[in-house]
């Protein structure tokens, strides 16, 4: 593959990254969601116009892209969260197949079927990468903190979060606004990047493959969905050359066998934490340690630090 | 209302109620779970719910906690009516619980699991955590000094940094009580809380029921272990096949015909006891 293939194909790794992370946002609070594309898309066409009719910087548009993501996001929670758990997901994806007779409906904004051009200024890895960087610094913050840990229990059981006094829908409504606001970023490096956008730029593939990504990066741990796109991206192109016309079958199959042996993604702070108590128990148990229990005393000490 | 006992008025008048349940009533289908029950429970008592499987004793709990919504009646917790009110709201006005079939989040530490539970206790936000706030950073460390002092007053041994699922059975239940105290209760329902735990660590948990009531907490318990219950709880509420069936002193309950014979089965005879509870209804109404 020629290095800008290669370029190519790493920006959208970052893209798709981001969407990951969008729809890992919801899904941290225990919603699956599709929405994010959505968002994604009314953000692109939002920058479109914007940057086509009236001038507006590109800069000013990300942050608009960002701020009508999570607008949206805070809408959609507003009306869906109610559903239960399958409805709910369906309805994000109708959202999805929604969009797109939108955009092919209103031609003077969006260019209907023949789709817009859209200025590249923040294609470029500086911006994808700061980006992804204050992404990931947002939600590994998270991670730890009040809502983060609310986010956990609301996922794991909605049932008990609520005996420990969290109402699951306000926590979901949080994460579908976090989910807008990346969404919404995301829908604009597309767009930069692809300097074209038309009614199938923002479709159900570019759904699907983001949700691959954040299931199997890891769908438990923030890194999972970024790992997960970023592999999931290379991975076919690299299968290309020496399998040929074969390399979907070796992705799918890949696939397949992650599900199965890592069902939790390849990010997967849970093994780690099992695998880390497995050797400190290995390790207290041996005969030549002197020391009468140590996994009480360091193991504390090294997740605060780590923490 | 419910049967008049002899030993009926645990409940000196004038008492603060912590818990007032009344005639609470819930069918599923065409079986009654729940069948009028009245409990009344006042403040910093240790209660205990007796009967055997099946008796309608979680769905009480489960009624009190939010999860299901009763078909009549109505509970109260310190005089705020609860009844209607959603899980997160009654947890809210102090009610903390734990479970049967043990509960805990999957994938977080013994020490993440107790702070998850203290997020009333907390006031930080989301910007807080983003723009790495001191007042933030002072919360989450204080947060984990409670919990590690929650988790060492429930005699939690194992490191706090270990997953909570991997703990030993008696350990998983320290940590749901220690969770469940990180709301900062007024009133704890515990399901069956020594429940696959030896007879020391059971004496563990009686004695933790014991500092908690003093610390002004009011405990509800579901227990089977008898010595248990006759140590350590104040009174009892006995029920069968969604009735009540006796209620007062522990040991007091337990000397009842009727109850021994729901109880421990001696013979089950439910014409008997549906007897029993006609003639009782009868007594109460004159």
């Amino acid at each position: 593959m020629s290095t800008t293939a290669w370029l190519t194909t790493l920006q959208f790794a970052g893209v798709n990254a981001l969407f990951a992370l969008a729809i890992y946002a919801s899904l941290w609070t225990g919603v699956l969601s599709l929405a994010p594309i959505f968002f994604g898309a009314v953000s692109a066409f939002t920058f479109g116009y914007l940057a086509g009719v009236t001038g507006l910087s590109p800069v000013l548009c990300l942050i608009i892209g960002v701020a009508l993501g999570a607008g949206l996001g805070a809408v959609t929670a507003g009306l869906l969260v109610r559903l239960e758990s399958h409805y709910l997901a369906m309805a994000t994806i109708a959202m999805v197949l929604i969009g797109r007779v939108v955009i092919l409906n209103l031609p003077e904004y969006t260019g209907g079927a023949t789709g817009t051009l859209v200025p590249g200024d923040l294609g470029t890895w500086a911006w994808l990468i700061g980006t992804l960087v204050v992404a990931g610094y947002v939600m590994s913050r998270l991670a730890g903190s009040r809502f983060g840990l609310a986010a956990d229990a609301v996922r794991e059981d909605p049932a008990v979060a609520q005996t420990l006094a969290i109402s699951p829908r306000r926590i979901q409504f949080v994460g579908f606004m976090l989910s807008g606001a990346l969404g919404g970023a995301a829908g604009v490096f597309q767009a930069s990047f692809l300097q074209y956008i038309g009614p199938d730029t923002f479709y159900t593939h570019l759904g699907f493959v983001s949700l691959a990504a954040v299931v199997l990066g890891g769908a438990f741990y923030w890194l999972g969905p970024i790992v997960g796109a970023v592999v999931f991206t290379i991975l076919p192109e690299l299968l290309r050359e020496p399998m040929g016309e074969y390399d979907r079958v070796v992705t799918g199959v890949l696939l397949v066998l992650i599900i199965i042996y890592m069902p939790r993604g390849l990010v997967d702070v849970r093994r780690l934490r099992l695998l880390k108590a497995r050797w400190w128990r290995s390790r207290a148990s041996s005969p030549s340690d002197d020391g009468p229990e140590p996994t009480d005393v360091a193991g504390p000490a090294r997740a605060e630090a780590a923490s | 209302m419910t049967q008049l006992l002899p030993d009926r008025d645990t409940v000196e008048p004038g008492t603060e109620l912590a818990v007032d349940i009344v005639g609470l009533t819930k069918a599923f289908g065409g079986l009654r779970a729940v069948d009028d029950v009245t409990i009344r429970v006042p403040r910093g008592r240790i209660h205990g719910i007796l009967g055997p499987n099946g008796a309608g004793k979680t769905t009480v709990l489960n009624m009190v906690s939010g999860f299901i919504q009763a078909d009549a009646g109505r509970i109260e917790v310190f005089g705020a009516d609860v009844t209607r009110m959603q899980p997160f709201r009654i947890a809210r006005q102090g009610v903390g619980r734990t479970y049967q079939n043990i509960r805990l989040f999957p994938g977080l530490t013994v020490l993440e699991t107790v702070v998850a539970g203290a997020y009333m206790q907390r006031s930080s936000t989301i910007a807080g955590a983003i723009l790495f706030s001191p007042g933030e950073r002072r919360e989450r460390r204080e947060m984990r000094e409670r919990a590690t002092e929650l988790l060492d007053k429930v005699g939690v041994r194992a490191g706090s940094s270990a997953l909570a699922e991997t703990l030993s059975y008696g350990d998983q239940r320290r940590v749901e009580i220690a969770r469940a105290l990180a709301t900062n209760p007024r009133v704890l329902l515990l399901d069956e809380p020594t429940a696959g735990m030896n007879d020391a660590e059971s004496e563990e948990v009686g004695r933790l029921l014991l500092d908690l009531r003093d610390l002004g907490l009011t405990l509800i318990l579901i227990e089977h272990n008898m010595r248990l219950v006759e140590e350590f709880c104040e009174s009892v509420s006995v029920m069968n096949s969604g009735a009540l069936l006796a209620e007062g002193a522990p040991t007091w309950c337990l000397e009842q015909d009727d109850v021994k014979e729901a109880y421990f089965g001696k013979r089950s005879d439910a014409a008997r006891i549906a007897t029993l509870r006609r003639a009782r209804r009868g007594e109460s109404g004159t």
